[in-house]
């Protein structure tokens, strides 16, 4: 499963001479800041950027977000038809960004993606976290089926405590939002794949499975699953947190990536 | 006169050790990959090598054992490969031709090259070794534990002029911690028993990423904690922490 490539070719020392002030500066320059790659679940890009940013200051790694393209105002082309086509363009992107040792942490629907991206055996990725990630299929644990609810529906099921939901925007309007719609393309109708349990079991990487001992939507039992199915898995059960633990509880999710092993 | 002995680490436990006009190249590794990382710059690619009079390996593991980069390089295949059984019957199957198996305490000869193989304890089979030639001799450690019968080496062998030892104490998480290479204090225990000329340690900088070290192993990255406890243990040995590339001459 594990590709070799030539130490230090994923990110070399990139020489060039930068001129300032009419002198030409020969630099060298050898970055190896931790990259992290953050990817947000179906309540899009709001819901990652306060983590990202207490990754970044607190860790001071470098700390990729993306917005998924169909989310936020942004454009789905239709060669990005599903889950797999986004987790080839995130592997796209870290070769274009030319970035190794890369950390996936991905929430919810991020988290199908993460794993996604880690069975595309890329030697830029070396490990993933999925927090209350979605994607398997487990006997006696159905994923919730939220089409249509309210929004403090939602965040009933989403929260440990539904007062620390962010209030949503009006949206005004009617019908799905293009989030909503960028998400059903994605992950389809059934918001799972039952061959990804599968998949997974080849998998040569190490997983960090986080969960909200809250989730309604996925719930622990789910979470322990999805660690089962991975064959190199650390679970970490959050209290007091649910399906958002990078929003109901950053710091515990913080400290539960960053003190793993400690 | 004193045949020059010379090493130079080219990243990790890839030493390449010069005994004269005899050029020594041990544990290679010169790839990287996602929970497999050097954590310093490797000086030499297997292009650059130059001719070798040897490869000596002593065990399996990809960062000890890196046979397909040597394939892949357009390394002599022909050149002689001395190591455990389990490194021998690997290599035949990539192609290597010129294979010398030696197991614990067994020597084999290429011309004026004597390598013996020392005891050796890891997560899989490992020998170390004793490697001599023109009246110089050098202990290889690859990434051993310290294990007691290493302590027999200066009953069986003369002066040892130069000792490579492992320092970062791993440990596999997965495996309830279990230590599989010797640590600091280790490693300095051994090096007071081999009284060397000079001490140099290796397998520190090594990472297995962000999760594969939280994850996967647990070990010491910093070589100061091996020569502090050197210093307490038998101040009378010189150590040198040297970094990849810098070539060192053993007095």
């Amino acid at each position: 499963m594990t590709t070799n490539v030539p130490a230090g070719s994923l990110r070399p020392t990139r020489s060039s001479t930068i001129t300032v002030n009419g002198a030409g500066i020969a630099l060298a320059d050898r970055d190896r800041t931790r990259p992290f790659l953050l990817l947000h679940g179906g309540g899009g890009v709001a819901t990652m950027t306060g983590f990202a940013d207490l990754l970044a200051e607190r860790t001071h790694s470098r700390v990729l977000l993306p917005t998924h393209p169909g989310f936020g105002g942004t454009v789905r082309p239709a060669s990005l038809a599903n889950t797999k086509d986004l987790a080839a363009a995130y592997v796209g992107l870290l070769e274009e960004l030319d970035v190794s040792d890369v950390t996936i942490i991905g929430n919810s629907f991020g988290g199908w993606i993460a794993a996604e991206i880690a069975l595309l055996n890329s030697p830029r990725v070396s490990g993933a976290v999925i927090v209350d990630g979605i994607g398997i299929e487990v006997q006696g644990h159905p994923m919730t089926n939220v089409t249509g609810l309210a929004p403090a529906e939602l965040a009933k099921l989403s929260f440990h405590d539904p007062a620390k939901a962010p209030r949503p925007p009006a949206t005004g309007g009617t019908g799905p939002s293009p989030d909503v719609q960028a998400l059903a393309a994605y992950a389809g109708p059934t918001m799972s794949d039952p061959t990804l349990s599968e998949r997974l079991a080849g998998l040569d990487l190490p997983v960090h499975v986080i969960w909200g001992e809250s989730d309604g939507i996925v719930d622990p039992g789910y979470g322990r699953a999805y660690a089962a199915a991975l064959p190199h898995s650390t679970f970490t059960l959050l209290p007091r947190s649910g399906h958002l633990p990078q929003v109901e509880t950053p710091e515990e999710l913080l400290g539960a990536i960053d003190d793993l092993g400690r | 006169m004193t045949t020059p002995l010379t090493v130079t680490r080219i990243a990790h436990a890839s030493q390449l050790i010069t005994l004269g006009d005899l050029r020594v190249l041990t544990d290679p590794w010169f790839t990287q990959n996602a929970t497999y990382y050097p954590g310093e710059p490797v000086v030499r690619t297997v292009e650059t090598l130059g001719p070798l009079n040897a490869l000596v390996i002593s065990h399996e593991h990809y960062d000890h054992c890196d046979l397909d980069a040597l394939v892949a390089g357009g390394f002599d295949l022909s050149t002689p490969l001395f190591g455990p059984g389990t490194v021998t019957a690997l290599a035949a199957t990539k192609g290597f031709t010129n294979l010398h198996t030696i197991e614990a305490w067994e020597t084999a000869r290429v011309g004026d090259l004597t390598v013996t193989a020392t005891p050796g304890k890891h997560g899989v089979h490992e020998v170390t070794f004793v490697i001599a030639a023109h009246g110089r001799t050098v202990f290889f450690g690859g990434d051993s534990l310290h294990i007691p019968e290493l302590d027999q080496i200066p009953e069986r062998f003369d002066h040892i002029d130069l000792a490579i030892l492992p320092v970062n104490g791993l440990c596999i998480r997965p495996a309830g911690l279990r230590q599989v290479v010797m640590d600091a204090e280790q490693a300095a225990d051994l090096t007071a028993v081999l009284k060397p000329t000079l001490a140099v340690p290796h397998h520190y900088a090594f990472h297995s990423g962000f999760l594969g070290d939280r994850m996967i192993t647990k070990g010491d990255r910093d070589p100061r904690h091996y020569t502090d406890a050197l210093g307490r243990i038998a101040p009378e040995i010189n150590t040198r922490i040297v970094l990849p590339g810098v070539e060192v001459t053993v007095p």
